[in-house]
């Protein structure tokens, strides 16, 4: 499904995109050759979203009962 | 010029100017790395940083990058101003813009001085005597020329399109007015008056208002309307706070590629440690072999 379809329904799968961005930007800066650049980008995304999604099951877990 | 590293790979970032391309880099994202010859990085940042600001820009319909228009002298330099200034050009070209807002001859017009032809998109609305019938969404185009008589002031026209997605042609006459020209936003708003048919109740009377397309050299990163503003705020609400946070992360990570055009990378090319280890390896020292007690003959 497109993302752009994925976010009218909510507005937080935009954060995928920018995950992506960040993770791909700073490890541009960190790296100089293409394939270091490319792996740790995806180890750093791979971080960024599992803790959100970390983080959105802690608070869902904590609503269970609101 | 610092010689090429012992593994034989030039450090394009000390073969150029690095003022320049540090310029070069916060002007347009990925322009620093082009000039000293990193096409890839450049690519990397140029896609990225780009998409990120006007991505935001998108999400908030061209309405996020502006000065306070509310504040005076320094105060129109707000946080979210100077962290969209990390992108460099697009955003300087705010200050350019509010200058030219601020003109006096920038204002709401109230009678047309050469004619218009523009798609509109609007709705009829009435009031009186027949106004459900008589209102619904218009799509088409307005044709609008100022009068020529002296005794009044009005401008007249015609809008063809559709009502409600039937065909329509309206008589357009008094009640004009139209947003003024710089402003942000792609959309300026447009208002007039319709003139009555024989068909509709005497006592009925119908107005045009929706907008037409404004320039992008008038819209781009022009300051808004404070009522714009609210209307969108409360339209958007979330969407617009995410596409403010896309255009301020675009600023704060072009400041990372203007530190690695500059300086180089943070932690240098990325196979260093295998390098290392190779030279460990290679520089263990082999154990001397015992010596040779020579035997007595």
């Amino acid at each position: 499904m497109p993302l752009w379809l994925l976010a009218h329904a909510n507005v937080t799968w935009y954060l995928i995109p920018l995950a992506m961005v960040i993770s791909l930007v700073y490890s541009a800066s960190r790296y100089e050759l293409s394939e270091q650049i490319l792996r740790r980008a995806i180890r750093l995304f791979m971080m960024i979203v599992g803790l959100m999604v970390g983080v959105l099951i802690i608070l869902w877990l904590l609503s269970l009962n609101l | 010029m610092t010689a090429p590293a012992a593994s034989g790979r030039p450090r394009l970032w000390e073969q150029k100017n690095p003022f320049i391309a540090g310029i070069l880099a916060w002007l347009i994202p990925g322009a620093g790395h082009f000039y000293q010859g990193r096409t890839v990085k450049g690519v990397i940042y140029l896609v990225c940083i780009w998409g990120l600001y006007f991505g935001g820009m998108r999400l908030g319909e061209g309405q996020v990058i502006y000065q306070n228009p509310a504040a005076k002298g320094r105060n129109r330099l707000t946080l979210s101003l100077m962290a969209q200034l990390g992108v460099g050009f697009p955003t300087v070209l705010t200050f350019v813009q509010t200058a030219r807002a601020e003109a006096d001859n920038n204002r709401t017009q109230w009678r047309l001085e050469e004619p218009l032809v523009a798609p509109f998109e609007g709705t009829l609305i009435g009031t009186g005597p027949g106004q459900l019938e008589g209102s619904g969404h218009l799509s088409g185009t307005v044709e609008l020329q100022p009068t020529e008589d002296d005794l009044t002031n009005e401008t007249r026209g015609k809008f063809i399109g559709t009502l409600n997605n039937k065909p329509v042609e309206l008589e357009l006459n008094g009640g004009f007015e139209l947003e003024r020209p710089i402003a942000a936003g792609q959309k300026r708003r447009l208002q007039i008056s319709v003139v009555p048919t024989g068909n509709d109740h005497p006592q009925l009377t119908q107005l045009i208002r929706g907008t037409i397309p404004r320039s992008v050299v008038d819209g781009f990163v022009a300051p808004p309307d404070p009522d714009s503003l609210r209307e969108l705020n409360f339209r958007l609400a979330k969407t617009y706070d995410l596409a403010l946070v896309f255009t301020w992360i675009a600023g704060l990570l072009n400041v990372l590629a203007i530190w690695d055009c500059v300086q180089g990378p943070a932690y240098g090319f990325g196979d260093e440690e295998d390098e290392d280890a190779t030279d460990t390896d290679q520089k263990t020292p082999v154990p001397a072999s015992e010596p040779v007690t020579p035997v007595a003959t």
